[in-house]
């Protein structure tokens, strides 16, 4: 069904989808939102472990990230004049976020690889600032964008932005596993262990979600966690985040004494790819507040 | 001063005279209403009825949309109305995701309501008021409010269900029918302020 009968099919329905984000090329903005975290987490395990490649795989992530948004949108020549509402919009403290960490985090990776020596000099320690505080905003607003959409109920719950924070820890360490295992640098053991850790708080946060979107006595809300569990996401669910974000690596770790670097590659990489297909769901997910008819109102 | 609209669901017939009068003025392309009317049955035989339910953007007072954009297209223009500047707009769509009443379109290429046979004369004379890539929505008419008309929606309403003017002043019509006939808005738990206000049928 092309885009228009699309529309005209959702505006007669009761519970209209959005079909902006995460649908077509909004897969774009998902892909986006997803790289960017997972850059956001790398930077801060990496610097926590001393990856300097760590370091630097999340600066290529972060800029394949900026990309993915700027093809995402409409007019991406215009972007530039996204920065001015910084003071109501998460949408314009992600771009300001997303810039300062580039700009900070290109300053200390070159300074790194250009003066391995000069590790406290005051250019590399400006950089390394800059990029922390980019590395804040970009772990911390993307889950503020959802959650500012009072539209979409089920995304308008305080626990997203906790949610994508945790996400974003969570493709941390997948990212780092991977990395360790290429080039053998950090402990393995570590990290596995701080892997289980964070997707226990992911699963958690994640539950809790669900059962508030259900409990919460708002329809739409309750639509979009019926659509994720039992309807049109819910292959992307089962399938991509249950199946391969989570059982797959879990299977990996319970094979004794198989933590050989390739397991661990792959427990990173099926971890990533759940955490795509969980914000895919997530996203998809969103269903508008309907508009509620007059006579309904008067008797509720 | 504050402008608003007041549509009395008692004599509304669900005509789409709104609906195709927005279209007439604006030249929207196909899949893009700025007015619109939702239709629903209710009931079970012998008993049933059919509800109607005119909506537009609300214009709110604290309209999330403008809260969103990260760009400031969304804007609050002359006495309260919400508009959106598409020389400004990048089309992220955040506005879409805050707008609880779901009355903003984004335009992602062009279309025409003959397909292959191209755009009619009139297509192409309204074209370039909706250029591609951006959100577009509902102004109450401010080309014509700046003439000192209604919008284009008012004007047309046969019934004459649709009532236009300032909600600020407590002795305009609009006013006076909200507070007369107990009128309400669209999700007031959004907590959004909204400036379109409906009477009971």
């Amino acid at each position: 069904m092309n885009r228009y009968d699309q529309l005209i099919v959702d505006l007669r329905g009761d519970y209209r989808p959005q079909r902006e984000w995460g649908v077509g090329r909004g897969v774009l903005m998902v892909v986006g939102h997803f790289l960017v975290g997972v850059a956001g987490g790398t930077w801060v395990m990496a610097s926590i472990y001393g990856v300097t490649a760590g370091l630097a795989v999340a600066y290529v992530l972060a800029a394949l990230g900026a990309l993915a948004h700027l093809a995402y949108l409409g007019r991406p020549e215009r972007a530039l004049g996204m920065m001015r509402r910084f003071r109501t919009s998460w949408i314009a403290r992600g771009f300001i976020g997303l810039t300062l960490f580039l700009i900070g985090g290109g300053i200390y990776l070159a300074a790194l690889l250009l003066a391995p020596d000069d590790v406290a000099g005051p250019v590399t320690r400006t950089g390394q600032v800059i990029a922390a505080v980019g590395t804040v905003v970009i772990i911390g607003y993307m889950g503020f964008c959802y959650t500012a959409s009072k539209a979409i109920p089920f995304w308008h719950s305080p626990l997203h932005p906790a949610l994508y924070i945790a996400f974003a820890f969570r493709g941390g360490v997948a990212a780092l596993l991977v990395i360790s295992a290429v080039t053998g640098v950090a402990s393995g053991a570590g990290l596995l262990e701080m892997w289980i850790g964070v997707t226990t708080v992911v699963a958690l946060f994640f539950a809790l979600e669900i059962q508030g979107a259900w409990s919460g006595g708002n329809v739409a809300a309750r639509w979009s966690v019926r659509d994720i569990l039992a309807g049109r996401l819910a292959l992307l669910f089962y399938g991509g985040t249950l199946a391969l974000g989570l059982i797959v690596p879990l299977a990996l770790l319970l094979v004794p004494g198989a933590h050989s670097p390739a397991a661990m590659a792959l427990v990173g990489l099926t971890s990533a790819a759940g955490d795509f297909f969980m914000k895919l769901a997530t996203v998809r997910a969103g269903v508008y507040l309907p508009l509620v008819m007059p006579a309904r109102r008067q008797r509720a | 001063m504050r402008l608003g609209m007041v549509i009395d669901l008692k004599r509304c017939m669900a005509c789409y005279g709104c609906q195709m009068s927005c279209k007439a003025e604006h030249g929207t392309p196909p899949g893009v209403f700025f007015a619109r009317v939702l239709k629903r049955e209710e009931g079970h035989y012998p008993t049933p009825r059919m509800l109607f339910l005119p909506v537009l953007c609300n214009h709110c007072s604290d309209a999330p949309c403008v809260s969103a954009c990260p760009t400031g297209a969304s804007h609050y223009a002359e006495h309260g109305i919400v508009d959106i500047d598409k020389d400004m707009c990048v089309g992220c769509r955040a506005c879409m995701m805050a707008c609880p009443y779901n009355n903003r379109y984004f335009l992602d290429e062009r279309r025409y309501y003959f397909g292959e046979a191209g755009p009619t004369p009139y297509e192409e004379a309204c074209s370039d008021r909706h250029p591609e890539g951006v959100v577009m929505k509902c102004n109450f008419c401010r080309h014509r409010l700046a003439e000192g008309k209604d919008p284009a929606c008012v004007e047309n309403c046969a019934a004459k269900a649709r009532t236009f003017g300032d909600l600020d002043d407590p002795e305009s019509i609009v006013s006076r029918l909200i507070k007369e006939r107990g009128g309400f808005t669209l999700h007031p738990e959004a907590g959004t302020g909204p400036n379109v206000y409906y009477l009971g049928p």
